[in-house]
C-alpha cells in the first residue's frame, strides 16, 4: 500500500476543520517538539554541553514552549473528554475553555523566560 | 452529537484499545506526578528554605545541579518520581510518535522499522535516563 495524496500543501493549509482540526495538528506538533525535546534532555544527561546550552537557550525556550504546553493543555482536555464520554457533545465549549486557559499559562510562561532573558 | 455508550465488551479489548488505555493512564501519571512534584517541591522549599526552582532543576538534571535536598529520604523520593516521570513521558511517547510515524510510512517494511527503532529508541533512553538520575 502506497501513499497516495491527491491534496496539495496550500489546499491542506486551506481546509476549513476550523477548531477541533487546529487543535489536532497543534497536537501533533507539540508532540514532535517534546520528542525532540526528549532527545536533547537524555543527551544532557548523558553529558552532551551542547544539549545543556540548547536547553538553556531562550530562543529555543520561546519556539518549542508555547507548542509543548498546548500539547500539554489539548492532552488534558483529550483524556478528560474520553473518560467523561457524555461530555463529547460539549466538545467545542471544551475547545473555547482549553484556549483561554492556554493563552493565559503560555503568555504568563513568555513573559518568564523574557523577564530572565532582559534581566528584570 | 451523540455520545459514544458502546461497552468495553462490545468494542472489544485489543491491542488498539490496550494502546488507547495505556496513552490515557500514562498521561494521568504524569498530570499527578506534576501536581505531586510541583506541591511537594513547594513544601520543601518552604520548610527548608532551598530555591523552588533549584529542586525542581536538580531533580531533572542531576548531573549538571548540587542537591538541595538535605535529607535523604527526599533524595531518594525525588528520585523515583522523576524517574517515574520520564518512563511514563517515554511510554507515552512511543504510542504517540508510532502513531504519527504510521500516518506517513504506509508500507508494512517501513512501518516494521519505524517501529522497531522508536520502541529501541525508548528502551535505550529510559535506560539512560533511569542511569543517570539514579546515580548522580
Amino acid at each position: 500500500m502506497g501513499l497516495k495524496r491527491n491534496v496539495s500543501l496550500s489546499t491542506a493549509l486551506g481546509y476549513k476543520g476550523q477548531g477541533p482540526y487546529l487543535t489536532y495538528i497543534l497536537h501533533r506538533i507539540g508532540g514532535s517538539a517534546l520528542f525532540i525535546f526528549f532527545t536533547i534532555y537524555i543527551l544532557s544527561l548523558v553529558g552532551v554541553h551542547a544539549a545543556n546550552r540548547i536547553l538553556a537557550n531562550w530562543v529555543f525556550q520561546i519556539i518549542f514552549l508555547p507548542f509543548m504546553l498546548f500539547h500539554a493543555i489539548n492532552g488534558l482536555r483529550i483524556t478528560f473528554l474520553d473518560l467523561s464520554p457524555k461530555l463529547i457533545e460539549h466538545f467545542r465549549t471544551a475547545i473555547n475553555i482549553e484556549w483561554v486557559a492556554y493563552i493565559l499559562v503560555v503568555l504568563f510562561a513568555l513573559f518568564v523566560i523574557l523577564r530572565n532573558v532582559f534581566g528584570g | 452529537m451523540a455520545a459514544r455508550t458502546l461497552s468495553l465488551n462490545k468494542r472489544g479489548f485489543n491491542f488498539e484499545t490496550f494502546m488507547w488505555a495505556f496513552t490515557r493512564f500514562t498521561v494521568i501519571a504524569m498530570y499527578g506526578l506534576i501536581i505531586a512534584g510541583i506541591l511537594g517541591a513547594l513544601i520543601i522549599s518552604a520548610q527548608s528554605g532551598a530555591n523552588f526552582g533549584n529542586i525542581l532543576y536538580w531533580a531533572f538534571f542531576p548531573n549538571v545541579a548540587e542537591n538541595p535536598l538535605g535529607q535523604v529520604w527526599m533524595t531518594i523520593l525525588a528520585k523515583l518520581m522523576v524517574i517515574a516521570f520520564v518512563l511514563s513521558a517515554c511510554g507515552h511517547g512511543v504510542h504517540g510518535v508510532l502513531e504519527i510515524l504510521d500516518d506517513y510510512f504506509t508500507s508494512e517494511g517501513a512501518r516494521r522499522w519505524s517501529r522497531n527503532f522508536i520502541i529501541t529508541y525508548a528502551i535505550v533512553a529510559s535506560l539512560i535516563a533511569m542511569f543517570v538520575i539514579w546515580t548522580k
